[in-house]
This record gives structure tokens, sequence and C-alpha cells, in this order.
């Protein structure tokens, strides 16, 4: 099961260059049952990355541009009637698959984004009173530009907490990027990837999260950050239950792609980042990043007396 | 109408459970027809809890209230005095019980229980009863809680639980209090009738009358000794003396133009000529010891000769006995100091002499004729009374509990017919011969011997141990004591009641037995020496703590009793417990000690430090094994074991499979332990 899973990250990682760490990430949120959002500038090898993960992952793929005239029909689906049998018939729109790749989600209107993430959330569309079922694994890597840029609607952190992970590709290293540039192209690449982990493989591999092993020792290790990220007052709120709960199986996960079957700190450590830093805000209004930091600093891995 | 408040089952409990037991005491104080009101009154409420009948209504409720007052009228005859009130609470405390329609009905009925415990208390304070009132404290407040928590499916021992914790923890303050706050004397005077006060000494004896006592095993008083004791024959525990012999009757009497200062001296007024000549002559063994005496509704109090006391409101009276201010209403302690000789009088005043050589005119002529033949022949007043005593000893007297009636000339039929007699009969009649030939006798009664208690140095006296024997004033030696009875039955004096009636195998012995239980099992006798041992330190610690032995403990606390002072004193005391409280809540608050192995990566967290690597406390066991390793590649082999056995304690086990602390370490964890130990210096040796 591990050699799969490094088999898979290996694979992903000839098409997307130099960026092992967060093709690792992005493998655990998918083996964790999670969402990743992803926050880049255009052309850093978001949609090249998704490519892989459906290929390597032999997912159903489809890919939504989001655009602030679109409707939430343009991503559930709507009924059409139809003529001959003088029915309205149901027609899925592009949220049926395994695989979701939203792009910009953050250029829809806060309607449009919701409708995506209610069905993120419950994992069914429901059309017109019929309510459908999602295909399993269903999987979304939604990348957002930042927020900075203009014309966008930022997501309310409500809805950020959707998400299991955030990430950032980031620009290739100099040497990856000649390695990049004198390559093929990156895209095409990644449509010819060979499968490596069968949809079999993948739910046994999400199955085999839950039982990844944390002891006493780390989940008191994970509660004392969760505690003092409330009190310390380096946020302007603290971290949720349910992001503790997203930090233990992000943790989880992270330990498989690893190999090993029980959590140790580093595993949290690693994950911490990516799981919190989107449902934070600094209090200084500071980087959140310089922040979690802090967090992860101030709190002993070890119980100290 | 509004909605009926539910009182939540876990607390209805509580509150039915906590009704009962505060009304039960009162069953045994109370009208016989008081258990009936209050079991028909818990019946109903329990059925409209069960939802089978309603509350009652207003008109039904009047109406049992006006027969629960009528009853009390009728058994008492007034509504006024503590026994009609208290009746009278029990009974509104039950109707409440059918009256609440709020929450806040609730709550006063829970007040209201409290209330009535309480004044369970003012009929009795021994320690069983307080006890009680602690267990019924515990149950209300258990169904004060539940009616703090109205969610269902609380488990009423839960609050029982809560309750006992807070009962326990306002203890310390209980106690503090108990001794420190300033007692307001009460503002009238509460006449109860005690129990326990039934039998005892009278102010007068007739023959048959201290045998019928003997009868009773009731605690008389209990004897705390400082020291020894004094040896059974010597405990004559003097109580009253009678002067006045009417033919029949033995009376306490004094003269009636007598001043009181002649013959009664209470502290503060001792320095009357009479009573300095008798602190003068303290002579003999000193016995140092307090008496807790039970209730006795009369003023006498019981003492070994000659008993000096400085308590406030106890007189010295000229007989040598001690006599408090008021009737004995309470149990009540004294501390005496005894001189077993008593005061060598040289003169007794015409008034004393005269009184005690009165004698009617006429009657018991045989008696008169023979005392006064054995005068002249003896010679002198001693040898007279040699004479006497051997008679008694020699010719065949029987002492026995259950003495034949005398007809006629009482003392001639006993001396010459009957020859059986309690010591009341031995005491009279030898009485009866000193004074006809004119010496100056009188009877004292009181209680002889007691029974030491097996577990603790105090005496137990009880009604059985009740004495009387004869005093006689002799020129020069002063009053005497002399003891008819234990010349006919020594062992009397010796070894007790229950030991001279078996030896003089008088057929009273087994009735007396079977009244007195003495011969009971062994076992229960032990248990309840320990009952009595307890109630014996209760009394002396507790119900004998009054105002004036708390001025005691407030000046040795504080030198100067002021208001100033005993304020600051409660304040400190207050602050005191709550912050052993507060230390208390801290210790359990307290985190869980360090497992071995977290014990382990401090020691090696301090390890690395010493050698000058920089760590810090968010370095995970394996960020510091490859901490190690980068400073010294050698030291790989020894951090990878290191690491391996640290994540096998740490983080290889699910959640519940270890325990942190409290356990004993399997010797596996112990052999890990010292694997751990050994790799981590390893791994700072070669670094």
């Amino acid at each position: 099961m591990q050699d799969v899973i490094r088999q898979a990250v290996t694979a992903v990682s000839t098409v997307v260059l130099g960026k092992e760490e967060q093709i690792r990430l992005a493998v655990s949120c998918l083996l964790a049952r999670g969402h990743l959002l992803i926050e880049d500038l255009p052309g850093m090898g978001k949609t090249t990355l998704a490519h892989a993960l459906a290929r390597v992952f032999s997912l159903d793929y489809r890919r939504v541009q989001f655009t602030s005239d679109m409707l939430p029909a343009d991503i559930l689906g709507v009924s059409i009637f139809n003529p001959q049998t003088r029915e309205f018939e149901p027609k899925d729109g592009p949220v049926f698959t395994q695989l979701l790749l939203a792009d910009e989600i953050n250029r829809a209107t806060p309607k449009t984004q919701g409708a995506l993430l209610e069905a993120m959330e419950e994992r069914q569309v429901t059309l017109d009173g019929v309510t459908r079922a999602l295909p399993e694994p269903f999987f979304v890597l939604a990348t957002q530009n930042p927020v900075t840029q203009a014309g966008t609607f930022p997501l309310p952190e409500s809805q950020l907490d959707r998400f299991l992970m955030r990430l950032s590709l980031g620009y290739p290293s100099a040497e990856m990027e000649l390695k990049l540039l004198s390559g093929s192209d990156r895209r095409s690449q990644a449509v010819n990837l060979a499968p490596v982990v069968s949809r079999e493989q993948l739910m046994a591999a999400q199955q085999a999260v839950d039982d990844i092993r944390a002891s006493r020792d780390l989940i008191d290790y994970i509660q004392r950050l969760l505690a003092h990220s409330r009190s310390a007052g380096i946020f302007v709120a603290g971290l949720s239950p349910r992001a503790g709960l997203g930090l233990l199986r992000a943790a989880r996960a992270w330990a498989l792609t690893g190999g090993r079957d029980y959590v140790i700190p580093e595993d949290v450590q690693v994950v911490l980042g990516p799981v919190v830093e989107h449902r934070l805000q600094a209090l200084s209004g500071g980087a959140v990043a310089t922040a979690t930091q802090k967090l992860l600093e101030a709190v002993p891995v070890v119980r100290r007396q | 109408m509004a909605r009926v408040y539910q009182v939540p089952q876990h607390a209805f409990i509580w509150l039915m459970t906590g009704a009962v037991m505060a009304s039960l005491p009162h069953f045994l104080t109370g009208p016989a027809w008081l258990p009936l009101f209050v079991i028909t009154t818990q019946v109903w409420r329990i059925l409209v809890q069960r939802g089978r009948l309603r509350m009652p209504a207003k008109i039904t409720r009047a109406v049992v209230l006006v027969g629960a007052v009528a009853g009390t009228l009728y058994t008492y005859g007034t509504l006024l005095g503590p026994e009609a009130g208290i009746v009278l609470l029990v009974c509104t405390f039950n109707l409440k019980l059918l009256e609440m329609f709020k929450l806040r009905d609730a709550y006063v009925a829970i007040v209201l229980c409290y209330f009535v415990i309480a004044t369970a208390l003012l009929s009795r304070q021994d320690l069983l009863i307080s006890l009680y009132v602690f267990a019924v404290l515990g149950v209300i407040t258990a169904a004060l809680i539940g009616i703090n928590q109205p969610e269902a499916n609380i488990r009423a021992r839960q609050q029982l639980k809560y309750s006992l914790v807070l009962v326990l923890q306002a203890m310390p303050l209980m106690i503090f209090l108990f001794f420190v706050v300033p007692r307001v004397p009460p503002l009238w005077d509460l006449p109860i009738q005690k129990k326990g006060a039934k039998t005892g000494m009278s102010d007068s004896m007739a023959p048959g009358e201290v045998s019928s006592l003997s009868r009773s095993a009731a605690l008389a008083f209990r004897v705390d000794f400082k020291g020894e004791p004094p040896p059974p024959e010597e405990r004559y525990w003097r109580g009253l003396t009678y002067s006045w012999f009417d033919g029949t009757r033995w009376s306490q009497a004094v003269p009636n133009d007598l001043p009181q200062a002649e013959y009664m001296a209470y502290p503060g007024e001792r320095n009357r000529d009479w009573y300095r000549e008798v602190q003068r002559q303290q002579v003999g063994k000193k016995y140092n010891y307090q008496i807790i005496l039970e209730p006795t509704r009369r003023r006498w109090l019981f003492a070994l000769v000659t008993p000096f006391t400085e308590q406030r409101g106890i007189a010295f009276a000229r007989d040598s006995r001690l006599i408090n201010a008021d009737p004995v209403r309470d149990v009540l302690a004294y501390r005496v100091e005894s001189f077993t000789e008593m005061p060598r009088g040289e003169n007794i005043p015409d008034w004393e002499k005269a009184f005690n050589l009165r004698l009617p005119e006429e009657g018991n002529g045989r008696t008169r004729s023979l005392a006064q033949r054995w005068r002249t022949e003896a010679g002198s007043d001693e040898a007279f009374i040699r004479k006497a005593l051997s008679w008694f000893r020699e010719e065949e007297f029987y002492y026995s509990l259950e003495p034949p009636l005398l007809t006629g000339q009482q003392i001639d039929d006993f001396l010459f017919r009957t020859r059986t007699g309690f010591c009341e009969h031995y005491a009279s009649s030898f009485a009866f011969m000193l004074r006809s030939v004119g010496i100056p006798a009188r009877i004292v009664a009181g209680y002889q011997g007691g029974e030491l208690n097996p577990l603790g140095t105090h005496l137990l006296v009880r009604q059985y141990d009740a004495h009387a024997w004869v005093e006689a004033w002799l020129p020069g030696k002063g009053w005497q004591e002399f003891d008819p009875t234990a010349m006919v039955a020594p062992e009397r004096v010796r070894l007790g009641l229950a030991a001279a009636l078996e030896a003089q195998n008088d057929e009273s012995f087994a009735t007396f037995n079977d009244l007195v239980g003495i011969s009971g099992l062994p076992l229960l006798k032990d248990f309840m020496s320990a009952l009595d041992y307890a109630e014996f330190q209760w009394l002396k610690l507790v119900v004998d703590y009054d105002t004036d032995a708390q001025k005691g403990v407030l000046q040795k606390l504080l030198g100067d009793v002021s208001p100033m002072r005993i304020a600051l004193l409660i304040g400190a005391g207050l602050g005191v417990v709550a912050a052993a409280m507060g230390l208390l809540l801290f210790w359990q608050s307290r985190s869980v000690p360090l497992n071995w192995w977290e014990k382990e990566y401090w020691a090696l967290y301090k390890g690395l430090q010493k050698k000058g690597i920089p760590v810090s406390d968010d370095l995970g066991p394996l960020a510091l094994a490859r901490l190690a390793t980068a400073h010294s590649a050698t030291s790989q082999p020894a951090a990878k074991a290191w690491l391996r056995l640290y994540n096998d304690a740490a983080y290889r086990t699910a959640y519940q499979d270890k325990t942190t602390s409290g356990v004993a370490l399997s010797s596996e964890d112990r052999r890990n332990r010292l694997k751990l130990r050994k790799f981590r210096k390893e791994m700072l040796r070669l670094i």
C-alpha cells in the first residue's frame, strides 16, 4: 500500500518538477478525504498537478473555470425538457466527477461558490427535489488567485473551513526551471501518465488512514496546539474542533505517505501550516504563516512538568 | 392553571428520603398520630409524582392544616412552647410537600427540611443523633443539588456523592466556626423535656426506694480521672445528705431560720469562715477528675469527699457536697479536685448538732434500748460504733434487692424480725441507733462504685450503683463515714451490686440480671462499651463546649478577648480554610506526572543543551535524534535505536492502550526504560 502511494507521488513528481512536498501534501489531502485549495498565481502548474493526480489515481477529471457571471446550475447541472418523452430530464453538471478542478474559485459570486462548497461538504447534489450522491471518491482541487487581485470575491472563513488544506506551489527553483524549460510540454506529459493507483487501491488507502495509530502523547500534543492557538493571543480566533480533527486526519494521512502506521509529532508539524493557515487570521495583522510558526515554537512537543 | 413544577426524579428521591428522615426523630417525642400524618402526606406526594393523584385542592389542604392544629392542641393543650411548635412544624412541612406548584416551593420545602432536622437537636445532643443529623444534611443537600439540575437522565446516586463531598468540604469550616464564633445566649429559655431524666436520687428516702432505683441500668454520670482512679471500695459518690427523720422517711433539710451563707458558698463568696476552715484542712490523697452528669432536673451534684471546684455556678455546701445553681437539665460537666478525708471539724455548730440528733419522740423502742445498753457497756462513742458494726457483720443479716415488707415499728421490725434489707435499711437503722445514743448522724445518698470502661480511662456510674450510707460526727475527728451495708455484704462495695447479690444467693439476682442485661453477649458488651467511649468523648469535646469553655479557648488563642480580635481570628480562620481548599483544588488540577519516556526526552534535551547544541522544545524526538546525528555521525546507530524505542513507547500505540500514570510499570517497560537510558548516554558520549 505504502509503496503504491510512494510510486504515485514519484510519478506526479516527474511532471510537476521540484514540488515533492506539495505533491505529497496534495496526495495526503486526497487520502484524508479532504478537499484542497491551491492559492497561486496563474501558470504555476496547478492544472498540470490536477491532471497528473487524476491520471495517476485513475480518476475521472473535469475542470470548471469560474467566472463572475457563473450560476450554480453551471456546476451542479439543470433539468432539461425532453419534447419526445415530454418530461424533464436531469442533465448533470461538471460536479459529477471524481476529481474536480475548480479554477479561480474566487472569481465567482458567493452564490455559485456556495453551491459548490455545499456539494463538497454533503457529497451529494439536490436537483429539483431529487438528491443524487456524487461519485466516490470525490475530490475538489480548487485554485484561487491571491485575494489582493482585482475582481475577486474572497471566500468567507466558514467556507474556507471546508477545505482540509491550502497549499501554494510557488515558483520553481532555478535548476528545476531549467529542466522544465528544456523538457517537452508538461500538460501533454500529464495526460500521458500511466495510472499507478487503482480506484480500489485509493479507497483502501483512504480506509487505511483511519487505522493509522495516534497515541495519547500525540493527541495530547495536538490538543495543546489547539489550546495554545486559543489562549496565546496571536490569532483573532483560535482553532475550532473541526480544525483539530482535520489536523489529526491530515497528520495520519501524511504518516501513511511516509510509510508509517503511526503518527509522530513531526507529521503534525508538517501538516499544521497547510491545515490551519487558511482558517486563522493573525491578530497583529502580520502574515498568518509567521503566526503559525510562532504557535509551533511556543508549544513543546513533549509535555513539560 | 399554570403548569405544575415537576420535581426532577433524581431530586425527588432525595427530597422524600430527606423528609422522612427529618421527621423520624420527632416520632419518638411527638404524639402517636404524627407518624400517621407524615406517612399519609408522603404517600400522597409519591402518588402525585407518579401521576396517579393530583395535588390536593386548596380546601383540602386547609382542612388538613386545621386538623393538624387541632391535633396539636388536643395533645399538648397549647400551640405555644417548643414541643407543640415542633409538631406543628413537622406537620406543616409535610403539607408543604403537597403544595409544590413552582420551583420556588421546592426550595421552600428543602429549606424547611433543614430546619426540621435542626429541631431534632433541641431534645437530644448525643453522638448518635448528631451523626444522624449529618446523614440527613447530606440527603437534603443532594435534593438541593438535584433541583438545580433540571436535565433528565441524571443518576440520583451522583447527587448524593456531590452532596457528601460538599458537606465534607464544609466540615473544616464548621469545626472552626463551632470553636470560635461567639455564642449569643438564648433570648428565651426553652423548657424542653429532656429524655433520660426519669430516674435518680430524690430529696428524701424511705425503705424500698433505693432498691427500686437499682433496677435501672440507666447512666447516672461518667467520670474521667486525671491519673489513676481510686479503688472500688473508695468510690463513694456523695450526692446529698438526709438529716430529717420522721420515723419512716429520711429527708434533706436545713433549719428554717438559717441564712444561705451559713451552708452554701459559690465561687466568689468563699471568704466565709466555715469555708476557709474546710479549705485549710485539705488532707488525704488528691484526686482530679471531671464528671459528666446526665440530666437529673435536680440541683445536687455528685463527687467524692471533699470536693472543690472553681466552676462558676457550683456552690460548696457545708456537708461537703456540690450544688448547682440551677436544676441540671442538660448534660453537665464539671471538674473537681477531691481530698479523700473529710474536714476535721473541731466544733460543730449547735444548730447542726441539734439537727443531726433529732428523732421522733417515740417508736422503735427495742432499738433505742439496745443501743443505749451497748453505749453504756462500750464506754465511748468509737467503741459503741465498733460494737454496732460488728453486730451487723456477725448476726444473721441478709442483703437483698427484694426485702420483705416492714410493718409497724419499721426499724425494730427490720432489726429484730426480717433482717433482710437493702442499703437504705441498714443505713437508716444504723443512723437511728447513733442518734438514739446522742451521736450526731446523717444519711448520705449517692452512688457507690462504678464500672471502668475498658477502652477509656473513664468510669461509668449507673443507677443500679445507687447507695446510702451513714456519716457520724465524732468530737475531734469531725464527720466520719460508716457503711453498715459493707458489713453485711462486703462484695457490694468491692465488686458491685451484681456480685453482692450473687454472693448472698439472693433470689432477686436473676431478676436483676435480666433487667440490667449484664449476662448479655460479650461481643455486644464490647460494642456497647466502644459506643459509650465514643459517646463520652463526644460529650466531653462537643456538648460540654459551652460559652465558658469557649472563652477559655479564645483567651488562650488571643490573650485579650475583644470583638476586634475575635473578628480578626474568624477572618484569619476563614482565610486559612479557603486557602487550604484552594490548595487542594490546585493539587487536583495539577497535570499528570511525566511518563518515563517523557522524562527521557527531557534528559536528552538537557544533555544536548549541555553539549552546547542549540535545542528548542518544538523539536520532536525525531528532530532531536537527527540533531545529534548531525553533530556526530558516529552517534547515528545509538540515535536510531533511541528513536525507535521512544517511538514504540510514545507513539506506536493507539490512544487507549497506555495509561499515563498511577499504574505500575510492566517488566517490559522497565527493560525498555533502561535501554532507552543506555542509548541516550551512548549518543551523548559520542557527541
